[in-house]
């Protein structure tokens, strides 16, 4: 890294002699040795320290009157004293002022016992307070957006919101009006704040001003559990804190004690508000079974017994498909299935892009995310992180902050646009930018090149230069943005695509399929899929939640979804964390890995592991990425995977033919959790297709007309957004909402293809 | 008043401040000039014609007491109460112009001619005490007749083609 | 002493020096010509020498400031003239610009060329817009001249100013609040360090002066800075305009040489003294934000050192006169009204203490008060607020109500348990 050395300085605090690295706070000097002093408005994670709360005054030896500990950086030799008499009475004194206007409703504050006003007030506050002013009235509660609640009286105006919402997320909409002691937050003329991350205020929030909508009065403090996990939304991995009650999901919220180098402690919305998914309609309560007798409900127990039998015939030929969120211990698990039934081993696949032509690009030195700190220049080549992998873009966002040149490449507009250098390409033309991509690069020392996966392995060509540009350009780095959740754990286990599964199955050759949180009729090439799956004999399906896989099944076994198991998930940038168990909402589901044991041991051919750990401890032993790992090493911040080895790659064709070439768009606000959880229903984007407003004028239509979209993998009707930012020739098929289906226009391998697109009916054509 | 209306008013200044932030000042003041005050959809053309949000905007423009966010009347009668000012008599004028007015306090007239407010040093307590109509000439020192007076002239006046506030 | 003027040289030629011809006349530009005529080192020595210091408020002295600013960092170097007067009782820049803005367009010119800045700032505040226009028209007319383009500074050494109005809001004039202003923003005070001579405007170096400091650099340039440092005393040279304010019978702006006039003399012979039979009670020498001092300090010399010596400062220099017929604690409620008003709403300490010490205040004054009670919550608000605080202003809020109870201690109890009836104004027009 290319951080300077740190020079230690020693200095005395309360009497205790301690070290810290030059620019270290007083504050977060004494916080290394146990000393706490109080902060409100400190938080390094939104810029520099504003000094504003006054909060953490403290006595410093030679300095007049008192500073603030979380302004004042180390010196040497200083002598600070965070308790003496003086201290602490102005901490009292500022303590005192703050509650002069903070109404004392802590009875009723979902605040109430774990706040940090309350915390301190218990700490360091006032014995008593003198005021007899009456306090600034305001009406109760606001919405500032179906999902962010704001009680004005309780805002004790330290700026971290505001801050969050002007600096980091640079949304700009959250804002304080008026000055003095009628300060107070608000949006433009009461607009609801809403954005990808507004979430993250309420973390950020020291009192209970902020506080989520959907968990306002749901718990208190002392009925709950928190248990920190890691969010399955999409690849980024960012961790996450899982509030349970009554074997509940209550609530997500960013860790308290972040992963500085994957999400600093941000989530998006998507993240934080998609768990009421877990209690939605469609959550699969039990196991079902489809026999001679009809279609019933079976205990699980038993239900594991019959799945053992449906693969116990020697010369069956099985195939299992891993879905796109999966834990590597499932993968694990499911080859070890594969390994006991059967005449062969079994075809274990997932459900993802095969990866054709990405194998320099995968070989390339990788990053984490807090290298994007240190970075000389930030290129993002295809994709859009701000609706793919929205954490990416706070982290992209600090680094333009802080001067460093941010290059979006691609088809797609993204959020980034508006603040970062633009190379508009046209879509599968991404191989024109790399001329413009060398030049950024030339010169740079630390570049952080982050890569979509499924642009990229549509255009391997491009793919291939590109890497090559980056392999001879000093220190530069790669970050791969995947599609798919599962993608890095399972390919890291040699797990590979499907295509050549349902090439297997069409050809006659799998007599019982097992599907593992995997439904490949709604995925790419799903009309094909479901054709193939008539010749299948047998069905086992292991989901979550319904689809349409469930009344073709023969069994149907229920999971648990990932906030509800334990297991390895791992991220974009390669690194291995572990979810944890916050509920178990479904009390007749399994956790995957549970399952695939439990058949195992049915089999009579028992896997050696009881636990997840133990499967992952096997998996580490085995595969060569993981070499060294278990789950005490992952314990706090995870463990990178070693990286691929770079294999020749076969190419993928160019989209041949005639229409529009459809630009693929998976945004997490369209995801499947996304339109489960009623709680997003603000916020959600819903499955349609953009055209820019040429193409739009072309086949007269316009916003909200439904358009008929044709490829040679399928059909599906859908509403169209005209959007002037969108590439001519080109259709963007936002797609996720389980309940309509868009994604089996594209080929199995999910490589280009071409559209038709007209428009439905008379009333859709403008005229 | 249109976003290109504000636009063209800041494209000769534009260069002369490193970042265009600097111009939602001068873009509200000349917003303002229109209606004399900045109703909603002057605030989204000022948000539209420098490049940000207008929740940003409306912040600024709520931190300056000089920036109003709701109608106020077509001359704002701003008598400066202050220390100086007010050894001087200027609670006396204060109350004898809301009396004359017909206002209880500060507010706006009834026929939306004038508004009256008590403002804070307006540097001139060599005239206190003294009042300051929009952002004119500070006039004083009043006696409550002079004040009577400029009152009675104001209201002859037609409204001015830009508000200076 | 008489008055003596430097920055207000139009009173020297009793007539407003608002065309650029008249102030050529009168040997405008000379100052400009002479610091061109030298590098800049040897100009920001002569700042040094010339013992100026800062008339805005804190009085550093001026030619350190400039000298803090750091060279050669990549960055502009910004000039940003302090001309939002704002403080109560000060009213001393606003006839230099209504009557003599040439001399501060010089005298930012001179400074400009001093620290190397190709664009200065006037941060006038939005109530003065007459002024405004006046200097709008003053620049224009300089720029035409070429005092101001391209070539300002000498061939190829372009210079502009740019005129930025305030828009209603006192805490604009304390400098990093001016800055963020300036730069769009809230005006909200920025945490220091960084000090605007290193990351000032836009992050960038910045030297941030009063109107007034900025006016007299002229007069030292051409004249010499060892003629300026040989008036006044060692400490406090120069001359500094006064603006008397209150029960006077002639308020206004007097020009003075520090250390060589007494407040008497001041309030007195050239303010004209008060009414018949009255006798001062109260004076805040500088500006609202100084702690006040009774009839028994009068005879202080008008200097820093010896403003400090009876406890007050000096300040903007905006001298406020109470007799005997106002009420201290009325008055003190007067101030507190005005910082709760102005305070930005920043930091804890102002943002709420200042709302309290008005409600005490005024609860006192309405005759609501709660006796002795209300006097030591009165006594222990201060010290929870002052030196406490982000900026400046809540301790100019404390000060002249902490030293108000200090001298006027039974007043205050009495009105505490009594309330104070409006006390007649002084209806007196201002003589001459
Ligand atoms: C609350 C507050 C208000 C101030 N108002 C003014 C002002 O109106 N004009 C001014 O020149 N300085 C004002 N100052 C002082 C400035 O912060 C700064 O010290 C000054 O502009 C420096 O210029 P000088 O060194 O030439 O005095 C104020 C300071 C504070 C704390
Ligand atoms: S709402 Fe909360 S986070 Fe925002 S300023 Fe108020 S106290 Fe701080
Ligand atoms: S934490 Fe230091 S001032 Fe707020």
């Amino acid at each position: 890294m290319a951080d300077q050395p740190r020079t230690l300085m020693t200095l005395t605090i309360n009497g205790q002699v301690v070290q810290a690295a030059k620019g270290t706070m007083l504050v977060d000097a004494a916080a290394a040795v146990g000393i706490e002093i109080p902060i409100f408005c400190y938080e390094p994670r939104l810029g520099a320290p504003i000094g504003a709360c006054r909060m953490c005054l403290v006595e410093v030896e030679g300095m007049r009157g008192l500073q603030t500990a979380c302004s004042t950086p180390v010196a040497p030799d200083m002598v600070v004293s965070t308790d003496s008499e003086v201290a602490a009475e102005a901490q009292d004194g500022v303590l005192e002022l703050l509650l002069a206007n903070h109404p004392l409703d802590c009875p009723v504050c979902d605040k109430g016992g774990e706040c940090p006003l309350q915390d301190r007030t218990f700490r360091f506050g006032p014995g008593e307070t003198r005021t007899l002013e009456p306090k600034m009235h305001f009406p109760k509660p606001l919405d500032l957006s179906p999902l962010v609640a704001l009680d004005r009286e309780r805002c004790i105006a330290c700026f971290r919101c505001v801050r969050f919402s002007q600096d980091v997320a640079e949304d700009g909409h959250l804002t304080f009006q008026e000055r003095g002691d009628h300060i107070e937050i608000a949006t433009a003329s009461g607009d609801p704040y809403e954005g990808r991350f507004t979430g993250n205020t309420i973390d950020l929030c020291p009192v209970g001003a902020l506080t989520s909508n959907p968990y306002r009065f749901v718990s208190r403090p002392w009925e709950i559990t928190n248990t920190p996990s890691v969010c399955a939304g999409c690849a980024m991995g960012c961790n996450i804190e899982i509030t349970t009650r009554d074997n509940e999901v209550k609530r997500l919220t960013g860790r308290p004690e972040p992963n500085m180098a994957v999400e600093e402690g941000w989530i998006c919305d998507r993240g934080r508000w998609g768990y009421p998914a877990l209690r939605g309609d469609d959550r699969l309560p039990g196991a079902v079974l489809v026999d001679g007798v009809g279609r019933r409900s079976v205990p699980l127990e038993r239900a594991l017994g019959v799945a053992a039998d449906m693969l116990i015939p020697h010369e069956a030929r099985v195939g299992i498909l891993l879905g796109e969120v999966v834990t590597v211990e499932t993968g694990f698990l499911a080859m070890e299935l594969g390994d006991r039934v059967g005449a062969a081993p079994a075809m274990v696949r997932r459900m993802g892009i095969p990866g054709d032509g990405l194998g320099l690009m995968r070989a390339l030195p990788g990053a984490q995310m807090d290298d994007l700190d240190h970075a000389d220049l930030v290129l993002v080549l295809g994709g859009d992180p701000c609706s793919q992998q929205p954490v990416a873009e706070l982290r992209i966002r600090k680094a333009r902050r802080r001067g460093v040149p941010v290059v979006v490449v691609g088809p797609r507009p993204t959020a980034l646009d508006a603040s970062c250098e633009v190379v508009r390409t046209a879509p599968g033309q991404m191989t024109d930018a790399v001329v413009a991509i060398r030049e950024h690069l030339d010169g740079t020392r630390r570049a952080i090149v982050l890569w979509d996966e499924a642009d990229l392995a549509a255009e391997p060509g491009a793919a291939e230069e590109i890497a090559r540009a980056m392999a001879v350009t000093e220190g530069a780095r790669a970050i791969e943005m995947c599609a798919d959740v599962s993608g890095p754990g399972l390919r890291a286990l040699g797990i590979s695509a499907d295509a050549d599964l349902l090439e297997a199955i069409e050809a006659g050759g799998i007599d019982v399929l097992v599907t593992i949180s995997a439904d490949p009729t709604a995925g790419p090439a799903g009309d094909r899929w479901a054709a193939a799956l008539d010749g299948v004999g047998t069905i086992i399906e292991m989901a979550s939640y319904r689809s349409g896989l469930t009344d073709r099944a023969a069994l149907v076994l229920p999971l648990l979804t990932p906030l509800e198991e334990e297991g390895v998930l791992v991220s974009m940038a390669g690194r291995a964390q572990r979810l944890r168990p916050g509920a178990r909402e479904a009390a007749g589901a399994a956790a995957a890995w549970e399952v695939l044991i439990g058949i195992t041991h049915r089999l009579g051919r028992p896997v050696p592991d009881r636990t997840p750990a133990q499967a992952f401890a096997r998996l580490a032993a085995r595969h060569a990425p993981f070499a060294g790992m278990d789950y005490g090493t992952l314990d706090r911040e995870g463990a990178v995977i070693a990286a691929a080895v770079a294999t020749p790659d076969p190419r993928r064709p160019e989209a041949g033919g005639e229409g529009l070439v459809i630009v693929p768009c998976t945004p997490v606000f369209g995801d499947a959790t996304a339109h489960r959880s009623d709680a997003l229903a603000s916020v959600r984007e819903p499955t349609h297709v953009g055209l820019a407003p040429v193409e739009a004028q072309r086949l007269g239509v316009r916003t909200d007309s439904r358009v008929r979209i044709t490829t040679p993998h399928g059909e599906a009707v859908l509403p169209l957004r005209v959007d002037s930012r969108l590439h001519e020739g080109a259709a963007y098929l936002v797609m996720g909402d389980p309940a309509v289906r868009a994604m089996h226009l594209l080929p199995v391998d999910r490589g280009p293809v071409r559209a038709n697109v007209t428009a439905v009916a008379r009333e859709d054509v403008v005229t | 008043m249109t976003a290109d209306e504000i636009e063209e008013y800041l494209a000769p200044m534009r260069h002369e401040y490193a970042d265009p932030r600097s111009l939602i000042l001068p873009a509200l003041r000349y917003a303002q000039g229109e209606a004399g005050w900045l109703p909603p959809a002057s605030m989204s053309a000022v948000a539209e014609a420098t490049g940000f949000t207008e929740a940003y905007v409306e912040s600024v423009a709520s931190f300056y007491d000089r920036c109003y966010l709701e109608p106020v009347g077509r001359r704002v009668l701003n008598v400066c109460v202050t220390l100086s000012c007010m050894l001087r008599g200027s609670d006396e004028i204060f109350d004898h112009i809301a009396d004359y007015l017909g206002l209880d306090g500060e507010g706006t007239t009834g026929d939306g001619m004038f508004t009256l407010q008590r403002v804070q040093c307006i540097g001139a307590c060599d005239r206190a005490p003294c009042l300051q109509v929009d952002s004119g000439e500070q006039v004083g020192p009043l006696e409550p007749a002079d004040a009577t007076c400029l009152i009675d002239d104001l209201r002859d006046l037609p409204a001015p083609e830009r508000y200076e506030r | 002493m008489p008055e003596f003027h430097v920055v207000y040289r139009h009173r020297e030629y009793g007539r407003p020096l608002t065309t650029l011809a008249e102030y050529t006349r009168v040997g405008g530009f000379l100052g400009l010509r002479d610091a061109i005529a030298m590098s800049s080192d040897d100009v920001l020595y002569a700042f040094h020498r010339s013992g100026l210091r800062g008339r805005g408020g804190a009085g550093f002295p001026m030619g350190r400031k400039a000298s803090f600013l750091p060279k050669n960092t990549g960055k502009p170097t910004y000039v940003v003239c302090n001309a939002d007067e704002s403080e109560p009782g000060t009213f001393k820049d606003r006839e230099i610009i209504e009557q003599n803005p040439f001399q501060l367009i010089e005298g930012i010119a001179i400074a400009a060329h001093a620290v190397g800045c190709e664009r200065a700032y006037i941060y006038i505040r939005g109530e003065y817009e007459a002024q405004a226009t006046v200097l709008d028209a003053a620049l224009a007319e300089t720029r035409e001249a070429g005092h101001l383009g391209p070539d300002a500074l000498g061939e190829g050494r372009p210079f502009d100013i740019t005129l930025y109005r305030g828009s209603g809001a006192y805490i604009c004039g304390e400098e990093t609040a001016l800055l963020e202003s300036l730069e769009g923003k809230r005006g909200q005070p920025r945490l220091k360090p960084p000090f605007p001579a290193v990351a000032g405007l836009y992050g960038c170096p910045t030297l941030i002066n009063n109107v007034e400091t900025l006016a007299a650099l002229p007069p030292i340039m051409h004249r010499g800075p060892d003629w300026y440092a040989a008036l006044g005393p060692e400490k406090s040279p120069g001359t500094k305009v006064f603006s008397v304010s209150g029960h006077v019978l002639r308020p206004g702006n007097y020009e003075v040489v520090l250390g060589r006039t007494t407040l008497r003399e001041l309030i007195v012979d050239m303010a004209g003294g008060l009414r018949p039979g009255r006798q001062v009670k109260a004076v805040w020498p500088g500006g609202s934000s100084v702690p006040v001092i009774g009839a028994g300090s009068l005879d202080v010399p008008l200097d820093y050192e010896s403003l400090e010596g009876v406890g007050t400062f000096l300040g903007s220099g905006g001298c406020i006169v109470m007799d005997d017929t106002g009420c201290i604690v009325r008055a003190c409620h007067r101030l507190a009204q005005f910082y709760r008003h102005e305070s930005c709403g920043k930091c804890t300490p102002c943002r709420e203490g200042t709302g309290w010490l008005e409600n005490i205040l005024g609860r006192m004054v309405e005759g609501r008060g709660r006796g002795d009670d209300d006097i030591r919550m009165l006594e222990g608000l201060f010290g929870r607020i002052s030196g406490r605080t982000l900026c400046a202003l809540a301790d100019g809020a404390v000060m002249p109500v902490q030293s108000a109870l200090e001298l006027f201690r039974d007043e205050f109890v009495r009105v505490a348990h009594e309330g104070s009836p409006r006390p007649a104004p002084m209806t007196e027009a201002p003589v001459g």
